[in-house]
């Protein structure tokens, strides 16, 4: 598993977010993290990332403790947040760069460049940032969440705000990503159409609590998603 | 190496854009405008050489103070607002190298500052015979305290995550820092001023400009004032370290 979530507890004050998380990913998995507004989503991938601490709990991520060896997670992991801003003053290609030189094996400008071009922002890599469009931003998001080759990806919400091409294209590159180089993918999102055309499993959270969870060809014999989500998260969170 | 790197980023932010240039631009004028009232003006000119280069010295600093105060504020809040910091936080930099390169960034304002204004220290100061040791005072007390107020004020940032709001509590700390500018000689030689003017690091700055060049007093004086002072950039080092460690989003 590579990654592996016990009694995961993280309060703000006084408010639970997570309320005694327990879910497993293995590696290869594109695994898809649902859940309505508030549920704690984003609060999750904060902790796995080593963003920010849980009050208890344990997280293992590629076998290393996230508390304890947040350095090791970050050379496998990466993520796109889910409201992330970008230095507006740099171009694309600076902005990759920066990122790039803050990694042990720096990325040559030719990868940089076919990171660019993957994610569709050809032509624009030498446009300042202030200029992209929301869309664009996005695909520059998702090119430095890619940077260092993680072997886990976190995606909080990644087409949210993608036109219907925009979203293809990214759902094109994960399926790509996953596989041609393994890259495990933790999706969380809204759009069940995301799922569908991505995910090979599911978890659905509620009030900081995983309601179900499964492989999600076995979970449609009992619906569609939409089904599935609607009976597991009623009276959701907010 | 990932500090240089991130000290390269801001110092483009910062210091190299449009806004800094106009702090530079200012830094001259006002410092032109001084020399000038310095050198020409009757009654003024009757102060030595030693006061006015005492002056010109203490108005430096407060600027060095100054623009480590709005600088360090938005180091940390600046980024968290403009939803900059996950990205910096996911990459393989840790919070104190993070916090380092901003801090060297803010500090590369102070020494531009510096730079600036030594020709007007020599144009006001020329004939004197303690504009060098002025001089080196002025560079090293004035980056101990630019080192205070901006791993200050960035430290708050880091806590309060707003940058207007630690911005207004810093700025309220440098004008408490700066009142004995504004208070009578008289004042400040009761022993309560005394007592004021030495916990205050930029009282004891000036303090020790005025000794050092209008007294042409040595530095077995200063030593008092300036372990005063170093203490200062060590606790402020301490708190800029404790608050980025536990800063969350
Ligand atoms: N920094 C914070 N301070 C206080 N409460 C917070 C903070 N971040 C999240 N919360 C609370 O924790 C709970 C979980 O929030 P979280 O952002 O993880 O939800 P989510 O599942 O990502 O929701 P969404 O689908 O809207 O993005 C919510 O009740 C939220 O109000
Ligand atoms: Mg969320």
């Amino acid at each position: 598993m590579i990654i592996k979530v016990e009694n995961l507890v993280k309060r703000y004050d006084g408010h639970t977010a997570l309320d005694g998380l327990d879910f497993g990913v293995e590696a290869g998995d594109v695994f898809a993290f649902l859940g309505p507004n508030g549920a704690g989503k984003t609060t999750t991938i904060r902790i796995l990332t080593a963003i920010i601490r849980a009050d208890s709990g344990s997280v293992l991520i590629g076998g290393h403790d996230v508390f304890k060896e947040p350095a090791e997670v970050k050379k496998i992991i990466n993520a796109l947040p889910e409201s992330s801003g970008y230095y507006e003053w740099m171009t694309g290609r600076e902005y990759l760069g920066f990122f790039s030189d803050l990694y042990e094996g720096k990325t040559s400008t030719q990868d940089i460049r076919a990171l660019l071009e993957a994610v569709g922002l050809h032509g624009k890599e030498d446009h300042l940032i202030s200029s992209y469009s929301r869309g664009m931003k996005q695909r520059l998001g998702i090119a430095r969440s890619l940077i260092n080759r993680p072997k886990l990806l976190f995606l909080d919400e990644p087409t949210n705000g993608l036109d219907p091409i925009g979203r293809r294209d990214i759902h094109d590159l994960l399926i790509d990503l996953n596989r041609k180089h393994g890259t495990t993918i933790f999706l969380s999102t809204h759009l069940l159409d995301d799922v569908n055309r991505l995910c090979n499993r599911i978890a659905i959270i509620n009030y900081g609590k995983i309601v179900r969870t499964g492989e999600l060809e076995k979970m449609k014999g009992k619906g569609t998603i939409d089904d599935i989500f609607f009976t597991s998260t009623e009276g959701g969170t907010l | 190496m990932k500090t240089a790197y991130i000290m390269r980023k801001e110092i483009r932010e910062s210091v190299l854009t449009s806004k800094g240039f106009l702090w530079y631009i200012l830094t001259s004028v006002i410092l032109s405008v001084l020399s000038y009232l310095f050198l020409t003006n009757s009654e003024l000119s009757l102060l030595d050489q030693g006061q006015m280069l005492y002056m010109i010295m203490n108005f430096v600093t407060a600027l060095g103070i100054l623009i480590g105060v709005v600088s360090g504020s938005d180091a940390i809040a600046g980024e968290i607002e403009r939803g900059t910091l996950e990205a910096l936080l996911l990459s393989p930099a840790s919070k104190t190298e993070i916090a380092a390169g901003k801090l060297a960034a803010a500090l590369m304002n102070w020494c531009i500052i510096f730079v600036i204004s030594i020709p007007y220290l020599f144009v006001v100061g020329k004939g004197g015979q303690n504009l060098l040791s002025g001089i080196v005072y002025l560079a090293v007390l004035g980056t101990l305290l630019a080192v205070i107020f901006s791993a200050f004020s960035m430290g708050l940032s880091a806590r309060i995550k707003s940058m207007k709001n630690s911005l207004i509590v810093s700025f309220l700390i440098f004008l408490l820092a700066g009142s004995p500018i504004f208070l009578s000689a008289a004042l400040r030689t009761t022993w309560f001023g005394r007592v004021l003017d030495l916990v205050n690091p930029f009282a004891d700055a000036i303090n020790t400009f005025d000794s050092v060049v209008v007294d042409s007093q040595g530095f077995s004086y200063q030593t008092g004032r300036i372990a005063i002072i170093c203490g200062y950039a060590f606790l402020s080092l301490l708190f800029l370290k404790r608050s980025v460690s536990r800063l969350e989003m």
